[in-house]
């Protein structure tokens, strides 16, 4: 437990991070708002170098960078949910950080942190998924990016190797015409894990919604693209068509919090309220 | 007179509490003090083959490592079916198979890593019918049949009263698992000293009970055992009983002779806590064509766990709401208790209630729409008078019940609401809008041969008094009520009064919190030693200056004379003149107040309490169709209370009460898989939050209990008892849709609505 760590590391800067955590089986804290929890029920035990990367300058923040949105690893969602940048460019982060846990959690939680802790009910991840954003991974040979949908492999599992480090998420400005929302289906209006999540976005042009995206959360293994579903919405079909095909391409596993008859009851209803809200007003 | 009476007086404890000033027993530190954590089975039913600690023992920081073959094996508990450590077998999740006591508790969780237990597994129950079966496992070799306890009472005729009924329903009703979920944990601090008196700092609710039943258990006299109770961080009924990791701590305290503490984690809490008694309810009732009730038919199976906690003898209070919620010429009713391999149940406030209140009240709407009437006119017409004695034997002096549903009625708009309701709404959200009564003991239950409570107050020369009282307060408010009494008899302000009453070596003895008893008996107690005080000052200050104590009184802090208020003498300046005389006395006066009730008799009749309080909810509420989540807007509560002491004490009892019964109706679930404790945690334990609670309307109907304090009732449990049942009716008002089974999560709702759909 606590007392298997061997050093404690605080880095400044993201060179002296990737350098320590090289080669390395480093457990990296940012907010601690999931670690913690983990560390201390077992379920993910400290390994020998805790890295603290939440000192690290000009690791936070959230900017435009040309025709990107910039959200530094350690944005918190508090930061997300008061972004006026956000707010006006990309509300649905607005919409999912204010349905995200509680004050005193979202006051320490990081978007990075949040991203690769990968849960499948992770609540930053769809309207990520939606803005097709993509992540900027940082190590000692320099740095990479990865689409944010294909980062995922598996409840807990992402595609950051042991000695990288997850410095941005980037995604490109919404043009104009931009439409998303973001619901997420609990017994509270936060302060709960979703027993689901549903996500859809599309810009309009001329000829109707281009560029749809959906996406869904706690109905696999991983947050996942609906690309079926996109298609759907794409090609017009009517609102029941297209929560029934959303229902149709997850695959939720039953646990304590709501059987997988249930999730996909959920996802077929939320997909065709949020279509009609997103999409028909 | 101060005008204490009715107001809303801050919590005395209130300061401390929101500043963090309150020390907990997590923040006592004794000198020398060790961490005592407890190894608990991960099996449901399973003999013990084989115990092997030297490595535990042998790990540095380990001062004590003890199983069952250590201790003397004396059982405990209610049923006393129950030792402290288990040696044999192990028949539930949390039993106890052996303990530690070590310099910190990460090293004692170490050592608990280090124990090898080996386990032979034994069929298990999960289901109180599977109990039943020819054949079935046995759990306690001392009842063969799985049945530990039965419950049978009647009055009246039931088979004549299903004759003169028009028309007779019957529903079966499941209640599920639920647990108390105390912000402060479980825990104990074991502490002798070397004459072999040993102190306990224990958040027990029956600090004198508690002296006497652990007594055995650990070998120790009860006079040489002093409790003392630290800030308690919620009770519930959860600390009625008393509990293995009680005397294992003492155990380890004797083994490690040095003080010991056992604190629960949180999850632990959820496992190894008790929880409120799951039970399955089949109800008959009956009611002529006119509105008149005939009879209550009642069968129930009690799931009692591996052992018995006070859950097994929650039919004392559920046959109470079966047999004299609203008037019923005809009853019976009839209790199976029968073992599993489930977690045990012990005491919750409402006791019974929760369970038999929401199949009654579910059945008065029922009934009332069989017969033509509106739930408010059904209820009114079978509602008691007060001054009726039930066939029960429950005296209702005061009844209020009538006038709790009409005011949540008439404030809630129910009756036009209901109507609108039931006309097609459209859109996939419904609203509903439901009625519920209940009836609960207000005066104590004397399930004891006393229900009494002693008090000694203490005036001291500056005209300060201390009220050394039984009663312990674990959050409920009882200190300020209690203060409140003392301070409004002696004409003195509150902040003159120092409330002790967590010290069993200074007060005087109680049976403990429960049934709600505490502001009727121990407020009797405390305010009769008030008068009694005050009796002796008006007459010292009598014969001082030579006028009749009839003419005298006591207010802000100086004898008065009663008719002009003019001050007579000051309150210190008169103590200190009874002290430095020749002949020369304190002002210190004793009470044990003994309420005018009395044990049921065999067949479990009698006036059991000396008060009853009766209460009326109306919930309005949506029902999301096609999601299944059920969203509380309002609730309307009418109580009647007697009356109300502390206003400000009484809202927050009803509105923690409310959400209480929100929670155990709607989102609550302690979820047991083949006797496994499947979501020990605040994540997935999901209590009722701020968001969700809904506004709520508090009446309090000021009937003026004659007996009571001042007029006033007990009115700790009731406000969680009928709300489960008000939500259902609503839900039926908004769907037309019946449920009898709880919680109603969203999931639960939306398969029924869609299976009556379909």
């Amino acid at each position: 437990m606590e007392r298997k760590i061997e050093r404690y590391c605080v880095p400044g800067t993201v060179e002296e991070a990737v350098e320590a955590i090289a080669g390395k089986d480093a457990t990296l804290f940012a907010g601690g708002t999931d670690l913690m929890v983990q560390t201390r029920s077992g379920k993910r035990p400290f390994t020998p170098l805790l890295v603290n990367i939440s000192r690290i300058a000009g690791l936070g923040g959230i900017s435009t960078d040309g025709d990107r949105v910039r959200l530094g690893a350690l944005a918190t969602i508090s930061g997300i949910r008061t972004s006026a940048l956000l707010k006006e460019k990309a509300g649905v982060l607005t919409e999912a950080a204010d349905s995200f846990a509680g004050d005193q959690v979202r006051n320490k939680a990081t978007v990075g942190g949040n991203i690769c802790n990968a849960s499948p009910a992770g609540d930053m991840i769809v309207p990520l998924l939606l803005l097709d954003a993509e992540v900027e991974l940082a190590s000692t040979a320099g740095r990479r990016m990865l689409p944010l949908c294909n980062f995922f492999t598996g409840p807990g599992k992402t595609r950051r190797e042991r000695n990288e480090l997850l410095t941005a998420i980037y995604f490109p400005i919404p043009p104009v015409g931009f439409a998303a929302g973001f619901r997420k289906f609990g017994t509270r209006p936060a302060m709960d894990i979703s027993i689901v999540s549903v996500g859809v976005a599309a810009t309009r042009d001329d000829a109707g919604w281009k560029n749809v995206r959906a996406a869904f959360g706690a109905v696999a293994p991983t947050p996942i693209r609906g690309t079926r579903t996109e298609a759907a919405i794409e090609k017009g079909g009517t609102a029941g068509e297209i929560a029934r095909i959303a229902e149709s391409e997850v695959s939720p596993i039953s646990d304590v919090r709501a059987s997988a008859w249930y999730r996909k009851e959920l996802i077929r209803t939320l997909t065709e309220r949020l279509h009609h809200d997103v999409f028909e007003t | 007179m101060t005008g204490l009476i009715g107001k809303r007086v801050p919590k005395l404890d209130a300061p401390k509490k929101t500043t963090g000033e309150t020390r907990y027993l997590q923040d006592i530190e004794l000198p020398g003090m060790l961490h005592g954590k407890i190894l608990r089975s991960d099996r449901v039913h399973a003999r013990i083959v084989r115990i092997d600690t030297d490595e535990a023992k042998a790990l540095p920081g380990v001062h004590a490592v003890i199983t069952a073959k250590d201790t003397p094996g004396v059982p405990l508990g209610h049923g006393k079916d129950n030792t402290p450590l288990k040696g044999d077998k192990v028949r539930c999740i949390r039993d106890e198979i052996a303990a530690v006591a070590a310099e910190s508790e990460e090293i004692a969780e170490e050592a608990l890593r280090l124990i090898r237990v080996e386990y032979e597994d034994l069929p298990a129950i999960f289901s109180p019918a599977d109990a039943l079966k020819e054949g079935a496992p046995v759990i306690h070799g001392k009842h063969p049949d799985n049945i530990p306890f039965r419950f049978d009472y009647a009055h009246g005729d039931v088979d004549a009263g299903k004759e003169e009924s028009d028309i007779v329903i019957e529903d079966t009703f499941t209640l599920h698992f639920v647990t108390h979920c105390c912000m402060g944990v479980s825990g104990v601090i074991a502490d002798f000293d070397s004459s072999g008196n040993l102190t306990l700092h224990s958040l027990t609710q029956i600090p004198f009970l508690f002296k006497k039943d652990i007594s055995p258990v650990i070998g120790v006299p009860p006079g040489k055992i002093r409790v003392i109770q630290p800030v308690i961080g919620g009770g519930f009924g959860s600390k009625l009983d008393i509990y293995p990791f009680e005397p294992i701590c003492v155990f380890l305290a004797r083994a490690a002779k040095r003080p010991v503490r056992i604190v629960f984690t949180r999850e632990e809490e959820f496992v190894a806590s008790p929880t409120r008694q799951p039970v399955e309810l089949t109800l008959a009732s009956g009611v002529k064509k006119d509105g008149t009730l005939t009879f209550r038919d009642v069968r129930t199976l009690h799931d009692n766990g591996g052992y018995t906690s006070w859950g097994a003898t929650t039919p004392f209070v559920i046959m109470q709401t079966i047999s004299s919620l609203y008037r019923v010429p005809h009853c019976r009713y009839h209790t199976t208790v029968v073992y599993t391999n489930n977690p045990y149940s012990g005491s919750f406030r409402g006791y019974g209630n929760l369970q038999a209140t929401f199949a009654v009240e579910s059945h008065m709407d029922r009934l009332a729409e069989a017969v033509g009437m509106d739930p408010l006119a059904f209820r009114l017409h079978n509602a008691q008078e007060p001054g009726e004695t039930t066939l029960q034997g429950m005296n209702f002096d005061t009844c209020g019940l009538r006038e709790c549903l009409e005011t949540a009625s008439a404030k809630s708009g129910f009756l036009e609401k209901r109507r609108a309701y039931r006309s097609k709404q459209a859109g996939p959200v419904r609203r509903g809008i439901g009625i519920a009564s209940l009836l609960h003991v207000g005066g104590g239950a004397k399930i004891y041969r006393t229900d009494g409570c002693g008090t000694i107050l203490k005036l001291d020369d500056f005209g300060h008094a201390t009220v050394m009282t039984g009663s312990t307060d674990i959050g409920q408010g009882s200190e300020t009520v209690i203060a409140q009494f003392v301070a409004e008899e002696l004409g003195i302000p509150i902040s003159a009064i120092n409330v002790v009453n967590n010290d069993s070596e200074i007060t005087p003895w109680d049976v403990g919190v429960h049934a709600s008893r505490t502001t009727f008996i121990a407020g009797n107690s405390a305010l009769r030693a008030a008068k009694k005080a005050k009796d002796k000052l008006l007459a010292a200050a009598a014969k001082k200056a030579d006028l009749s104590a009839d003419g005298l009184d006591l207010r802000d802090g100086h004898v008065v004379d009663a008719a002009t208020g003019k001050p007579i003498v000051e309150l210190g300046k008169l103590i200190r003149s009874l002290h430095f005389t020749q002949r020369s006395d304190i002002v210190m006066t004793t009470e044990y107040y003994e309420p005018p009730s009395v044990m049921q008799d065999r067949e479990f009749k009698g006036n059991v309490s000396a008060s009853y309080a009766f209460g009326t909810q109306v919930v309005e509420l949506e029902v999301d169709t096609e999601t299944g989540i059920v969203r509380i807007l309002k609730v309307t509560a009418a109580h009647d209370v007697g009356r109300v002491i502390n206003q400000l004490g009484i809202e927050g009892q009803v509105e923690g009460g409310v959400v209480m019964g929100i929670g155990y109706a709607t989102t609550e679930h302690l979820v047991v898989e083949e006797g496994v404790v499947k979501n020990p945690s605040f994540r997935d334990y999901k209590l009722v939050t701020a968001p969700e609670t809904p506004e709520i309307d508090s009446t309090f109907i000021e009937t003026i209990d004659p007996e009571g304090p001042a007029g006033a009732k007990g009115i700790g449990e009731a406000p969680a008892i009928c709300i489960s049942a008000a939500i259902v009716n609503a839900i039926h008002n908004a769907t037309g849709v019946r449920f009898t089974e709880l919680p109603l999560t969203p999931e639960r709702v939306l398969r029924r609505l869609k299976e009556e759909r379909e």
